[in-house]
C-alpha cells in the first residue's frame, strides 16, 4: 500500500506531466501561426482574407453591379461566376499553391493564395 | 491609378524595404511593380513616374481607342480617306513600328503587326463570344482570307526623320497586340535603369522585366504557372536578375465555339489560333523581344523554335504542348532555382 505521502507525489507529478503537455500544445498550436489563406482585393486594397482550409461561398461585390462568387472548397479556391464581360476569371482553374492569383480586371478584383510559410513564395507568378 | 503596400519586414535590407504596386488601366491587363525603396513614399513617387510612362505608351499603342492632343495607332488604323494615309506621329509609335518590322524578319513573318485586318475579325467574334457563349461564331474563313490580303508589312512605310507612318494599302490595319506591351515594359524597366532604380521587378500581364537583384544581391524569384490543372507545383522557380520573361498561353484569353476552345494568338498561315502548346515562355535581355518570340515560337515546331532561338543571344525558351509535356532550350535550366 502506497503512502500518503507518495500519493501526492503521484498527484503532482501527473499534475504537473498534465500541464507540461498542455503548454507543449498551446505552444504548438501558437507557433504553428495561421494556415494558408485567401486574399481579396478590390481595386488594390485588401477587403478581405479567408481561411483556404474552410469551404466558402462568397459574393465579392464591386462597383457598379460588379459581382464575382469566390468558392474556397478542398482547399482551393476559384470564381464560380462573374458580372464581367470576359469571364476570364470565372474560366482560371482553381488556385492553391503560394502566390497563385485570379484577376478580374473589369471588376478591379485580384484573389490571391497566401502561405504561412513564405520560404518557397515566389516574388511573382506568371 | 496607383495602390500600394507594404510588404513583410522581414525582408528589410540595409534600411529598404518591399513595396508593391498595381494597376489594371494599361494594356488590358494587371500590372504590378515589386521594389525595394527607403520608404512608401519613395517607392510611390518612383512607381507613380513609372506607371504614368506605361500610361503614355498604352494611349499612344491603343488600336481600339483615340486620344485628345495627339495621333496614335488608333488615328493611323481609322484614316480611310483616300488611298495612302499619312499620319504624323510621336517618335515612341516609329520606334516601336521599326522594332516590329525587325522582330518580323527575325521570326521569319511569325509575328506581323500588319495582321491587324485578320485580327480584327478574331477580336470581334471573340469579344462577342466571351460575353455571350450562346451566340458565340467564328470568323468565316472566306472573310478571314480577304483580310490576309491586306497585311504585306512592306505597305508600312516610316519615314523617321519625319516622323511618319503611311500604310500603302488602304485596307491594312495594323495591330501591335504580339509587341507592345513587351516592349513598353522594355521601355519603362530602361527608364527606371537610368533613373539609378535596382532591385525592381515589373509585370504588365505576363511580361516580366527585372531591374537589378534584390538588396540582398539574391535574384528574384518568378513561378511560372503549370497551364494544366494538376496537383502538381508550379513548373519552375525561375531565377531573375535583369533578364526578361514572357509567357504566352492558349488557357488565358480564349473563347468557345461549339465546345472547341479557340485562343487569341492566330498563325499568320492558317488564318486559325495556333496549334500544339498550353503555353510557351522566353527568357532574354528585352521584354519586347521576348513578347514577340514567344508569339513567334507558338506558331512554330519546336525545332523550328530552337533554329531561330539559336541565331538570337541570350534567348530561353520553354515549351508545354497540349499533352502537358514541357520540353526546354540547353541554357533554360539556368534559370531555374533548384
Amino acid at each position: 500500500m502506497k503512502s500518503k505521502q507518495r500519493v501526492r507525489n503521484d498527484v503532482i507529478f501527473i499534475v504537473a506531466l498534465l500541464a507540461v503537455i498542455a503548454i507543449a500544445g498551446a505552444c504548438l498550436y501558437f507557433l504553428r501561426g495561421e494556415g494558408d489563406t485567401v486574399t481579396v482585393s478590390i481595386d488594390g486594397k485588401v477587403v478581405a482574407t479567408y481561411p483556404l482550409d474552410e469551404d466558402l461561398v462568397k459574393d465579392i461585390h464591386t462597383e457598379g453591379d460588379g459581382l464575382n462568387r469566390l468558392i474556397i472548397r478542398d482547399g482551393k479556391a476559384w470564381v464560380e461566376k462573374a458580372s464581367c464581360p470576359d469571364g476570364i476569371c470565372a474560366a482560371h482553374k482553381p488556385i492553391h499553391r503560394e502566390g497563385e492569383s485570379i484577376i478580374c480586371l473589369p471588376n478591379k478584383v485580384v484573389i490571391t493564395v497566401q502561405t504561412a510559410d513564405t520560404t518557397n513564395e515566389p516574388d511573382i507568378v506568371i | 491609378m496607383l495602390f500600394s503596400c507594404t510588404a513583410c519586414g522581414k525582408e528589410s535590407h540595409k534600411n529598404l524595404e518591399k513595396f508593391s504596386a498595381y494597376s489594371f488601366d494599361y494594356f488590358d491587363t494587371a500590372t504590378t511593380i515589386v521594389g525595394y525603396a527607403e520608404s512608401q513614399k519613395a517607392f510611390d513617387e518612383m512607381a507613380n513616374k513609372a506607371l504614368e510612362r506605361l500610361g503614355e505608351y498604352h494611349r499612344l499603342y491603343d488600336i481600339y481607342k483615340r486620344y485628345e492632343g495627339f495621333e496614335n495607332l488608333c488615328t493611323i488604323n481609322d484614316l480611310t480617306d483616300g488611298a495612302h494615309r499619312t499620319v504624323t506621329v510621336d517618335r515612341r509609335i516609329i520606334d516601336l513600328l521599326l522594332y516590329a518590322r525587325e522582330m518580323h524578319e527575325q521570326t521569319d513573318g511569325m509575328v506581323n503587326v500588319a495582321m491587324g485586318s485578320v485580327l480584327k475579325l478574331w477580336h470581334d467574334h471573340r469579344t462577342v463570344g466571351m460575353s455571350d457563349p450562346a451566340n458565340a461564331t467564328l470568323p468565316p474563313m472566306d472573310k478571314l482570307q480577304e483580310a490576309a490580303q491586306h497585311t504585306d508589312i512592306t505597305k508600312m512605310v516610316i519615314d523617321e526623320k519625319a516622323s511618319t507612318v503611311t500604310l500603302t494599302d488602304p485596307q491594312m490595319r495594323l495591330d501591335v497586340g504580339a509587341i507592345a506591351k513587351g516592349y513598353a515594359t522594355e521601355q519603362v524597366a530602361k527608364w527606371l535603369e537610368e533613373q539609378g532604380v535596382s532591385g525592381w521587378l515589373l509585370n504588365v500581364g505576363g511580361n516580366v522585366r527585372a531591374v537589378g537583384a534584390k538588396p540582398d544581391g539574391t535574384p528574384w524569384t518568378a513561378g511560372l504557372e503549370n497551364p494544366e490543372d494538376t496537383e502538381a507545383d508550379y513548373l519552375a522557380y525561375l531565377q531573375l536578375t535583369n533578364e526578361a520573361l514572357v509567357t504566352s498561353g492558349s488557357y488565358q484569353r480564349y473563347y468557345i465555339v461549339d465546345g472547341k476552345n479557340y485562343h487569341h494568338i492566330i498563325h499568320p498561315d492558317t488564318l486559325l489560333p495556333a496549334e500544339g502548346y498550353l503555353s510557351v515562355s522566353i527568357i532574354c535581355p528585352d521584354s519586347g523581344m521576348g513578347d514577340a518570340l514567344s508569339t513567334a515560337l507558338f506558331c512554330m515546331s519546336i525545332e523550328e523554335g530552337k533554329a531561330l532561338i539559336s541565331r538570337l543571344k541570350g534567348v530561353e525558351a520553354s515549351w508545354v504542348t497540349d499533352d502537358g509535356v514541357q520540353t526546354v532550350t540547353d541554357g533554360w535550366n539556368k534559370y531555374v532555382k533548384q
